[in-house]
């Protein structure tokens, strides 16, 4: 009987004729013959795109020789990341696993360095943006590549008719379906004009549901509009510089935003303000198209009038906050030469542009060259939805708490300090200097090792 | 004979709680011992102290409501005709029979922002609409309410098969002393009562102390960490701060607390024991 | 005569009120079940449309029949199922005996023992995940035997927190129990084993179906274990399953969750409804003997 084991080596040489569109290993008849793996792929919302994942899989798997097993881990109730945790405790468990935003620096001590598959990624399907180097790659070296299923954006869904309106604002115009913005009125999409029509929508009884709660939907616009305007909490190097000009600028503007919104936005969670868009009483939400999506099935008018466009710009940008999915193969795993191969199989073009449509055109890979897929300018109605939903050259993408250093970054999102300074500033009517020494003390707790 | 149980709380209980410990004692990353850092860290963080706060507070009253209700409700049900009893009984188990992490759902999806049906009915009766899970004193309030609802229920039954136990000689030799309903509540079911009231209380008390559904799927701790309690936070900071250690800490602050109550509690029923 | 017809009325007026305050309670524990099994006769487009939420315009089964015809929502139920059965009979089989021993056998400790038991609620489970997925990987390494992801795991896991509970509540009741009865009983020559089974269980029989009760509820409704050990979808249990595959992301299907919910509080609803009657039974049984 001959078995094989995948080996560095041979992986190694795969690689290096990078060329290659997969990374062959020779036929074996013995069934499974290059081992098992296991993998926990992340659950992803929209019905049947799991299952390309699983067909593309599968396809390897019958390819190689591989005896796969394949969990979907959903990311509600945190359970991703109990898994993470406990097996990144345990040294045990799956052989790659999702990663979302954080957690590859996060557990880079326990991750596989996979520099080569990044490398032949990037050759083949285009470079990345720096956030992904920034989340992903750990004192020089790639712990995990960017996976596209989960990974979003999470820019404005505005309702076409209610901004019109109320607002005088017309998205459609702005951002045109298949084709470049409109650029005189694409250069006035700022943040003053989004709270322009964040106060008038109010007034007209619509307004803009942006949620200033503690999950990752509130986060992250809260981190875009900071990152707007120029205002970091930490830097790069680990400074703290809360107490700058900057940031007060920024939380002058949140007071006036706030003023424009319903008034329990310190509660909202990652579905209130999908169903705040779907439920027809607001004009505008800034989410990835799942709340669109919904909409289609269950409210199929307000759905025809959604439009998706990019977030609007500030002194220091068009600040984008994207968010994207890794995975990685953990150190304790005993076949990571199979878990790399999978990885650059599952990252073909022609396999994430199945996983894209499958996702409806909610998830955005992370490779230059995958931005022109077909679904975005197809899917609708209104058709050509979600044509501007994708990353377009001039946008900057970030993520809150960007330029910190990850690990404190991490603490920054999760404790969702910008909200939370938000909400001081605003609901719990503190001053700036008592918010901002309060933000202080608790990045200074944030710098622990 | 107590052997097997002596065996699953060593190996499922106190060995990992003490490696708990030992967790709390390492540095974030987990690599090098830092003693009692994490707790004086601890000590030094506002949120902590809110924590500890809101999470007495949340407790206390959950469990006095979960208490007085349930006491009340199980007189009623013993007041009326025993035939008709099992369909009360049956109704009023509903809220504790329901997975707490699904019923929750239901109370979310009662407070929801946009589509609250207790909101609806605000307004068609001519009132604002209240933001329960976003201004802070309403969304305790919220968490405190779910919790009595889900708990009462438990009170009720321990409570009811008490009551049943209380011989009915003693209420009729009360009552020909002339005695009011306030004084057999007060001389005759209380007293009997008191062993299954403590026990009852005190479990529940830790339970509550300890809750970790209700608030994390009501409201996740916020708005603004106000409605945190030991759980909820401990895994914010353990589990999506990444931090095990901190996380572990925070943990085991409950034990001096709960610590106190348990012995009160239990010292007055074993020291009634001991009487009998 | 005057005294009775006063304590007559006294009776009637105490249970006018008291079916008047009944009512105002059911209506407080009901009111969520109730809109739960509203919103499970309403299609997801009805939900958003957002009309009166307290009324059904176009009822529909479609919620049950998805529920009920789908593999993964019974593997839930069977999961659940296996579960608290399992859980209950170890509950009864470890406390049991251990009440019995902590009540009666006087050995060095045993006070302490009976405390200490119920200090383990004071560890809570957020503490204990983490190095408890430690253990279980041990025993893989060593046993060959898979706990992790497993829904027997759950089996382990639970009996830590129905057992301390379920035995306080046995040793309340085995105390009550006049020490004369089983010392007369040794006189006559029965063991340990015979007392237990003769005298103790029949006594005590409220007392343990009061612990099924709650040990049923408890290994029924656990979230946070099952949360962290099991993650395929063949070995999820009811609220976890539910939760995580009716809601993805940001996405809630409230109708589905609604009845995911109603149905998983039904198996429990129906035997509370058979077992109480047992239970009150054996009380008053226990009463007027006493």
């Amino acid at each position: 009987m001959t078995t094989r084991k995948f080996t560095r080596r041979r992986f190694l040489k795969s690689t290096a004729a990078v060329s290659a569109a997969t990374l062959g290993f020779p036929h074996i008849r013995t069934s499974y013959a290059a081992g098992k793996l296991e993998v926990g792929f992340w659950d992803h919302w929209v019905p049947g795109a799991n299952d390309v994942l699983t067909a593309a899989c599968k396809e390897w798997a019958a390819k190689e020789k591989v005896d796969i097993k394949i969990d979907y881990i959903p990311s509600q109730g945190q359970k991703n990341l109990l898994t993470i945790a406990a097996e990144a405790q345990a040294k045990a468990g799956h052989d790659m696993l999702a990663f979302p935003t954080w957690w590859p620096a996060d557990k880079s001590k326990d991750l596989e360095p996979v520099d080569d598959v990044m490398k032949a990624l990037v050759a083949k399907n285009g470079p990345v943006s720096p956030l992904i180097e920034y989340l992903g790659k750990v004192d020089g070296k790639w712990v995990a590549i960017p996976a596209t299923p989960g990974s979003q954006i999470k820019g404005p869904c505005g309702r076409i008719d209610l901004l019109k309106q109320h607002a005088g604002l017309d998205v459609v115009k702005m951002y045109p379906a298949g084709a470049a913005p409109d650029k005189a009125l694409a250069d006035k999409w700022t943040w003053d004009a989004f709270l322009d029509a964040a106060v008038k929508c109010n007034k007209a009884g619509v307004p803009f549901g942006i949620g200033f709660g503690q999950t990752s939907d509130s986060v992250d616009t809260a981190g875009t509009i900071f990152a707007a305007y120029g205002a970091t909490l930490v830097d790069a190097k680990g400074n703290i510089t809360v107490k700058s000009d900057n940031v007060k600028q920024v939380m002058e503007y949140m007071k006036k935003l706030i003023a424009a919104l319903p008034s329990d936005v310190f509660a909202w969670d990652d579905g209130s303000n999908n169903r705040w868009l779907v439920s027809g009483k607001g004009s505008l939400i800034m989410n990835p198209p799942s709340a669109w999506a919904v909409a289609k099935r269950d409210a199929p008018k307000v759905a025809e009038q959604c439009w998706t466009f990019p977030a609007p710009a500030g002194p220091k940008g068009r600040v984008q906050p994207y968010l994207p999915y890794f995975w990685g193969i953990w150190k304790f795993s005993k076949n990571k030469a199979a878990a790399k191969s999978l990885m650059m199989h599952i990252s073909e073009r022609a396999v994430v542009e199945k996983m894209v449509a499958a996702s409806q055109g909610y998830d955005i890979p992370a490779f230059g060259k995958f931005n022109d897929f077909k679904t975005w300018a197809e899917e609708g109605p209104p058709k050509g939805t979600l044509y501007h939903y994708p990353p377009k050259p001039g946008q900057v993408l970030q993520i809150s708490a960007y330029p910190a250093p990850p690990k404190i970054a991490n603490q920054i999102y999760t404790q969702a300090i910008m909200t939370k300074m938000v909400g001081k500033y605003t609901q719990g009517g503190e001053s700036m200097d008592k918010v901002l020494g309060w933000a202080a003390t608790e990045l200074e707790g944030f710098m622990r090792t | 004979m107590a052997l097997p149980l002596i065996l699953i709380i060593v190996l499922l209980v106190l060995y990992p709680a003490l490696y708990s410990l030992h967790l709390a004692t390492l540095n974030k990353g987990m690599e090098r011992f830092v003693g009692f850092d994490n707790f004086t860290f601890l000590f030094s963080r506002e949120t902590f102290w809110m924590v500890v706060k809101q999470s007495v507070v949340f407790a206390v009253t959950a469990v006095v409501f979960k208490a007085l209700i349930g006491f009340c409700v199980a007189h009623f049900v013993h007041n009326v005709p025993v035939k008709g009893q099992r369909k009360w009984r049956g109704m009023l188990l509903v809220p504790w029979v329901i997975p707490p992490a699904m019923s929750t759902l239901a109370w979310l999806w009662l407070f929801d922002p946009s589509y609250s049906a207790f909101n609806w009915l605000l307004v068609k009766g001519g009132f604002e609409p209240i933001g329960w899970l976003g201004e802070v004193g309403w969304a305790r309030f919220a968490v405190i309410l779910v919790n009595v609802w889900v708990g009462a229920p438990f009170f009720m039954i321990m409570y009811l098969a008490a009551l049943k136990s209380v011989p009915e000689q003693l209420y009729e030799a009360a009552a020909i002393d002339g005695a009011n309903w306030w004084q057999k509540l007060w001389y005759i079911t209380i007293p009997m009562m008191r062993n299954i009231i403590a026990i009852t209380v005190l479990f529940s008390l830790i339970v509550t102390f300890a809750n970790f559904d209700i608030v994390r799927v009501l409201t996740a701790g916020g708005p603004l960490d106000n409605t945190h309690v030991f759980a909820t936070w401990a895994f914010k900071v353990g589990i999506e701060g990444s931090d095990l250690p901190l996380g572990a800490s925070v943990s085991l602050f409950m034990f001096p607390i709960l610590a106190i109550f348990a012995i009160f509690i239990l010292r007055d029923i074993t020291k009634r024991g001991a009487e009998n | 005569m005057a005294k009775s017809r006063s304590m007559k009325d006294d009776r009637r007026r105490a249970m006018i009120w008291s079916y008047f305050f009944l009512c105002i309670f059911v209506v407080f524990f009901l009111t969520p079940p109730f809109y739960m099994l509203l919103t499970s006769f309403k299609s997801n487009a009805e939900i958003a449309s957002a009309t009166s939420p307290w009324w059904v315009h176009a009822p529909t089964l479609d919620n049950y029949i998805e529920l009920l015809t789908t593999e993964t929502y019974l593997t839930f139920f069977r999961n659940s199922a296996m579960v608290s059965v399992l859980v209950v009979a170890i509950t009864m089989a470890i406390s049991i005996p251990a009440a019995f021993a902590l009540s009666r056998m006087k050995f060095w400790g045993s006070g302490t023992l009976a405390t200490g038991v119920f200090l383990t609620y004071l560890i809570p489970e957020t503490l204990l995940f983490i190095p408890l997925f430690q253990i279980f990987v041990w025993v893989t390494e060593f046993t060959g035997i898979e706990l992790i992801n497993r829904w027997y795991v759950l089996v382990i896991l639970y009996p830590t927190l129905t057992v301390p509970f379920a035995t306080w509540i046995m040793i309340g009741y085995f105390a009550s129990i006049p020490k004369e009865l089983d010392e007369a009983a040794l006189i006559d020559g029965a063991g340990y084993l015979q007392i237990l089974t003769r005298i103790f269980i029949p006594v005590a029989l409220p007392g343990i179906i009061a612990a099924t009760i709650f040990a049923f509820t408890v290994s029924w409704a656990q979230f946070l274990y099952p949360l962290a050990f099991t993650t395929s979808a063949d070995q999820l249990v009811l609220p976890v399953g539910i939760i995580t595959t009716l809601i993805r992301g940001d996405v809630f299907t409230w109708g589905q969750i609604m009845t995911g919910a109603l149905l998983g509080a039904a198996p429990p609803l129906i035997i509370y409804a058979f077992l109480m009657d047992y239970y009150i039974a054996g009380l008053t049984a226990g009463a007027t003997k006493g």
